[in-house]
């Protein structure tokens, strides 16, 4: 770590935060403020043949579909727009919104809001994977239940197949799971000066203003989203803010008064979007001397009622299916499935985690099937600098796995304990080599989002910064500032940096996809330059930067071909267990970290990524159970839903190395997702080792294990 | 919106409770949850509250001794911190307490709210059967005495009338050289139990002079019989160690627990069985 | 309705509210002290900790009616004296908050720990935190923050 701009500083946003200052938006105080709530689909599939409603007293409102204005549309716009503000005629899942409820007081809402009773018709609902490829009960979308569809194929995989020696199969599943930001889900939206404008825990303001403006029917100027304080999103607020802010905008529009709608805990563990279950099959061709020849991969996941970004979370499923290994030969199938499940959508990964979890078993699996030392196997076959890519084009990154390799090795122990623990009765380790793209797949940044941002020089020696993404705890007040001070030559207290409002900030993307630093930091560093260059102009000068694409990263969208992302962020993890031969339960004895990220913006912030992603990846592959029943979660407090405590997992050890990508700030390259990726697998295969028995599905519950050796 | 009561005694408590039939909030760690509502809104209580947490009359914890037996006699309004903090507090009672929830929420939930609410994965009521608690009730003019197997009646039903409050907790301090409380629970702190077990034995002579052995959350109540119990009185702990598998068998038809979704049935069986295994084992080798 | 006095950070107050109402909101919507949260509202993330006669507690489990003439102090209450600067500057040195949403109660429950025992290991601090939960820094960094707090306040608790 030897980057100047890797010296930590205090965070900006820390002691407002520490202190109760920071006020996130249940803290906000509203004149005349309402509060609504949402009439719910109790069904998971049905017609609904009639809403009976009591009598609403003055100042109450029942606000659905027919509140649209004529100009606006039933929709939400998000990448596509079959997601329905209000349910008409028929609900799709358990949860689907139909109506708000709204009004002064609470006590009368919710009152109100139980005297209504909705008579349905049910239908046949699918749930399960096989449900949805059968079509039970009728599409849910479309004629054949399928979001997306794609193929990804490099070298000659059949023929492959046909020349190997022997081939090893595994099936791979990953469930549910939820965000649990610590600050739930919240929007209060208002008319102030003939203008809607939105106050929001949000990772994408100019997402929302689209949406709203979309169902609206109203020109995106005509809509003000003013991102508030955030209490946590991990991706749970990314698009999910949208299907709030809809029907609250309908209500505002009808009634020109504040509304909240701030979701409690059971609400928002039952209705709100989870990560994609998925269920991968591997299939494997070897060579006699045990190398990889060719590599069969079928991807599905779950994206229940509605497609939001479901494709786009499958396209980075597969485009990570070969994790970081050079695999000459290989296709890839993925499938996004629809059910009358709640829709699932974006969490930290978004799709590479589950991709990956299946590579990482398999490729342990079939090390074990040999009985060859797993990291032996993995490394034989690491994809290397100019190696082919599943979109044939090639690596373009410094790989440095084997650096990597040898420093968690060093710091962990790990060859020794492996051999250690072989016959060790309750002992096990693991090990997991991810790589995760940074910024939107493909040409996203060129053709979609097109990132600006603005820079000012202020009075008194500031200078504003004028971006779009968003700080939710992952540090960006402090790391974007950082950047910009950097290259002006100014304190970070110099730079100021608001919560973004969509008046004021022109757009530069989402806060989504590993890009906020690696992306936006980078148009930041730019903009800053320009801005230098301009400064003795005086207070008012300006300098905007627009996103150039790298004319060396080429990609075609419509066959998925070429270079999927310019750089990629690349990990180890390590993690030792015991497990309890009495309980099956598994005592985390220790986690290991390395991590390329280009250079680290500031590493105390990435030293919290790093534990931050790696505890939020053990509670999904260990405790955080989140399951169906009938189409509902069966979890609905966080007495049920159990993520991680402090006394779950150890310390996590972390180190990082240097590796600058020459196109971002710095040399910083995307790191909070890729932090989320190495834990799962690492965990699966230490418990593995530990019990003896092959995993293959994620949490990795003591019944599970009990189950296992049973068998 | 239901009334509520703040009585400045015990006596004044206990004719409220006459008169009123309000239902006693200690810690309300149990009622202020089941009964949430919407933020910003009352709990939906559907009878009158009568606060007792802060009665202090019932705020304390005492050995009492009488001829050769001691009891350690816990206070109707004692939070769990104080029970985990007494240096009396029998061991398994002590790690029982100490695996509910976290500081916070130990600090200001009472014992007896944790015996009343009579959740069949209430963890200090494990660890109070295999202990023969007494629990004490009271109504104006009235007292009894009632052991805790006879207190709970099934999942969140006691004995307890409406115009009677639990007073104190009594629990023999008996001697005890074997000792095992393990909570399994959904994660390693701030969980709820999937299974808990708790033992206690002691030896006289080389021969099992005293055992109790019980188990949470596998059945509507914890589960405890004194019928298999008796079969393993007077045993040396080489006996033991040649009965386990018949113990084993015994108990697994006692044991017949349910899935939900924090485990499942088999599970929770398995685990129950595997840790009694465990227990008589460390019990053959203490004689 | 009733009036109900209790002292609050210090100084005596008087809410008229029904004695039901949960503390977590008599707080926040009375009084207007948004440094105590609601995570759950059920007693298990700890984002609603407050001290109740010195001791750590959840208020979104408190009934108003249960703190007559107790003494609550909130975030507020702390975060200007001389213990809760110290601790507001250990975690932002050790790099302890990232979305800041449990930070105010993981402030609270520092105060408390350090309250009994002044130089806690390591694991004391994590189980003196267990019912505070954090889905943003995995707990490492928050510890560190403890443990600066300490450090630095050997004469202060
Ligand atoms: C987040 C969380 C985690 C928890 N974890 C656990 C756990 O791990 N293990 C566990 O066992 N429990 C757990 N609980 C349950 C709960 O904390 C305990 O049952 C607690 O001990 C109840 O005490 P209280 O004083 O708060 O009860 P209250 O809520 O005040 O009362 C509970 C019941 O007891 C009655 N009652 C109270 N005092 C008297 C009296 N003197 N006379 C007659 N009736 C009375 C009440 O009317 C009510 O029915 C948890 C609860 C929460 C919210
Ligand atoms: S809000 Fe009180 S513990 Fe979560
Ligand atoms: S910092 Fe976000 S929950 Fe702790």
């Amino acid at each position: 770590m030897g980057a100047k701009i890797s010296i930590p500083v205090r965070r900006i946003d820390a002691k407002e935060k520490a202190g109760g200052w920071a006020k996130y938006i249940g803290d906000y105080e509203f004149d005349n403020l309402q509060h609504g709530r949402f009439l719910r689909s109790e069904r998971a599939r049905a017609k609904i043949i009639e809403i009976k409603k009591p009598v609403f007293p003055e100042g109450y409102y029942y606000v659905d579909a027919s509140d649209i204005p004529s100009s606006g549309k039933n929709n939400i716009q998000m990448i596509k727009d079959d997601w329905r503000v209000f349910a008409v005629d028929e609900v799709r899942y358990i949860g689907e919104t139909i109506a708000i409820i709204l009004g002064p007081d609470k006590q009368k809402v919710l009152d109100l809001l139980n005297e209504i009773e909705i008579i349905y018709e049910d239908l046949i609902p699918a749930f399960t994977f096989d449900d949805a490829l059968a079509c039970k009960g009728g599409a849910v979308h479309g004629t054949d239940n399928i979001f997306a569809e794609y193929l990804l194929n490099v070298g000659n995989t059949d023929n492959a197949f046909k020349n190997a020696d022997k081939i090893i199969e595994g099936k791979y599943e990953t469930g549910f799971q939820e965000h649990l930001y610590m600050e739930t889900q919240g929007l209060v939206g208002t008319w102030e000066d003939g203008k809607i404008t939105m106050y929001a825990s949000a990772q994408c303001p100019f997402y929302i203003r689209k949406s709203v403006a979309g169902t609206l029917g109203v020109p995106l100027g005509d809509i003000r989203v003013r991102q508030v304080t955030t209490g946590g999103a991990f991706g749970g607020k990314e698009h999910f803010p949208d299907v709030i802010a809809t029907p609250l905008a309908v209500a505002v529009n009808k009634i020109k008064k504040p509304i909240s709608m701030i979701y409690d805990r059971i609400e928002d563990i039952s209705f709100t979007c989870k990560r994609h279950p998925s269920k991968i099959t591997i299939k494997t061709g070897l060579d006699k001397d045990n190398n990889i020849i060719a590599m069969e991969i079928d991807t599905l996941v779950n994206g229940g009622a509605y497609e939001s970004s479901t494709p786009i979370v499958l396209q980075r499923a597969i485009l990570h299916g070969l994790g970081v290994y050079n695999i000459p030969n290989a296709r890839i199938l993925g499938r996004a499935v629809a059910t009358n499940t709640f829709p699932s959508d974006a969490y930290r990964g978004f799709g590479a985690p589950q991709g990956l979890f299946a590579i990482e078993m398999h490729m342990s699996h079939i090390a074990d099937e040999l009985g060859l030392d797993t990291s032996d196997f993995k490394r034989k076959h690491f994809i290397k600098t100019n190696d082919i890519t599943i979109t044939n084009s090639k690596m373009h990154d410094d790989v440095k796995l084997e650096e990597m390799f040898a420093k968690i090795d060093e710091m962990s122990d790990y060859s020794s304990k492996v051999k250690k623990y072989a016959n060790d009765p309750v002992k096990g380790i693991g090990i997991a080599f991810v790589n995760h793209g940074g910024g939107f797949t493909g040409n996203g940044e060129q053709v979609v989002i097109q990132g600006v941002v603005k820079m000012k020089r202020l009075d008194d020696g500031k200078a504003g910064l004028y971006v779009s993404v968003v700080e939710m705890g992952q540090g960006l007040q402090t790391t974007m500032r950082k950047i910009a001070a950097g290259e002006l030559g100014l304190s970070i207290e110099d730079v100021v940096y608001d919560n973004p409002d969509t008046d004021i900030v022109p757009d530069s993307g989402p806060t989504c996809a590993s890009r906020s630093i690696m992306v936006v930091g980078f148009l930041v560093q730019e903009c800053a330059k320009k801005l230098k260059a301009k400064w003795e102009e005086g207070v008012g000068t300006e300098a905007t930067h627009q996103y150039v694409h790298p004319e060396e990263f080429v990609w075609e969208q419509e066959t998925l071909q070429g270079d999927a992302y310019p750089a990629y962020g690349w990990g180890i993890n390590v993690v030792e267990v015991e497990y309890d031969p009495v309980t099956f339960e598994v005592k985390t004895e220790g986690v290991w970290a390395v991590w390329d990220v280009g250079v680290a913006i500031d590493e105390t912030i990435m030293q919290g990524q790093s534990s931050g992603g790696i505890i939020q990846a053990l509670g999904y592959a260990s405790i955080e159970k989140c399951e169906l029943k009938n189409g509902a979660f069966m979890q609905h407090t966080m007495a049920d839903y159990t993520i991680p405590t402090s006394l779950d997992f150890p310390k996590v050890e972390t180190v990082f190395i240097d590796n600058p990508y020459k196109y971002g700030p710095s040399g910083a390259k995307g790191a909070g997702e890729l932090v989320f990726d190495a834990a799962p697998p690492a965990y699966a295969e230490a418990v593995q080792n530990a019990i003896g028995k092959r995993i293959y599905d994620i949490p990795v519950t003591p019944e599970m294990i009990m189950e296992a050796l049973n068998k | 919106m239901v009334d509520s009561y703040r009585p400045k005694d015990l006596k004044e408590a206990l004719s409220i409770r006459a008169e009123h039939g309000a239902m006693p909030l200690a810690g309300g760690t149990d009622l202020m949850v089941r009964y949430q509502s919407w933020t910003g809104t009352l709990p939906l209580f559907k009878n009158s509250i009568m606060f007792i947490g802060h009665l202090k009359e019932m705020k304390y914890i005492k050995k009492e001794a009488k001829d050769k037996t001691s009891t350690l006699v816990i206070g109707g309004t004692a939070t769990l911190t104080s029970v985990a903090n007494h240096p009396e507090t029998p061991v398994v009672l002590k790690e029982a307490v100490l695996s509910i929830a976290a500081p916070a929420l130990r600090n200001n939930a009472t014992l007896t709210g944790n015996i009343c609410n009579a959740s069949p994965a209430g963890d200090s009521i494990c660890a109070l059967y295999a202990l023969d608690a007494v629990i004490v009730i009271e109504k104006t003019g009235s007292r009894r005495e009632v052991p805790i197997t006879e207190f709970i009646t099934g999942p969140g039903r006691t004995v307890l009338a409406e115009s009677e409050l639990v007073t104190a907790i009594k629990v023999p301090l008996k001697a005890s050289s074997v000792n095992n409380f393990t909570k399994v629970g959904t994660r390693k702190a701030n969980a709820l139990s999937k299974l808990s077990f708790t033992g206690v034995a002691d030896y006289k002579n080389g021969r099992v002079d005293s055992i109790a052995l019980t188990f949470g959350a596998v059945g509507p109540t914890v589960v405890r019989s004194v019928e298999l119990e008796k079969k393993l009185k007077g045993l040396s702990g080489s006996e033991i160690e040649t009965k386990i598998s018949a113990i084993l068998e015994d108990y697994s038809t006692v044991i017949v627990p349910i899935d939900d979704q924090r485990s499942s049935a088999v599970y929770r069986k398995k685990v129950a069985l595997n840790l009694l295994e465990k227990y008589l084992r460390e019990l053959s080798r203490h004689e | 309705m009733k009036e109900i006095k209790f002292i609050l950070n210090g100084k005596e107050v008087s809410v008229e509210a029904d004695p039901l109402k949960r503390l977590l909101d008599v707080l926040r919507e009375d009084k207007r002290m948004t440094g105590v949260k609601e995570g759950c509202g059920e007693g298990e993330c700890g984002a609603c900790s407050v001290l109740m006669n010195g001791v750590l507690v959840n208020s979104c489990m408190i009934p108003l009616g249960a703190v007559e003439e107790a003494e609550i102090v909130t975030p507020e209450g702390i975060r200007e004296t001389e213990k809760g600067k110290l601790i507001i500057d250990a975690f932002g040195d050790a790099g302890a908050v990232q979305c800041g949403f449990c930070t105010p109660g993981m402030m609270m429950a520092t105060e408390a720990l350090l309250t009994i025992n002044k130089t806690p290991e390591e694991e004391e601090i994590r189980e003196a935190l267990s019912g505070n939960l954090c889905r943003c820094t995995g707990y490492d960094l928050i510890v560190k923050g403890v443990q600066i707090a300490s450090e630095r306040g050997k004469d202060l608790w």
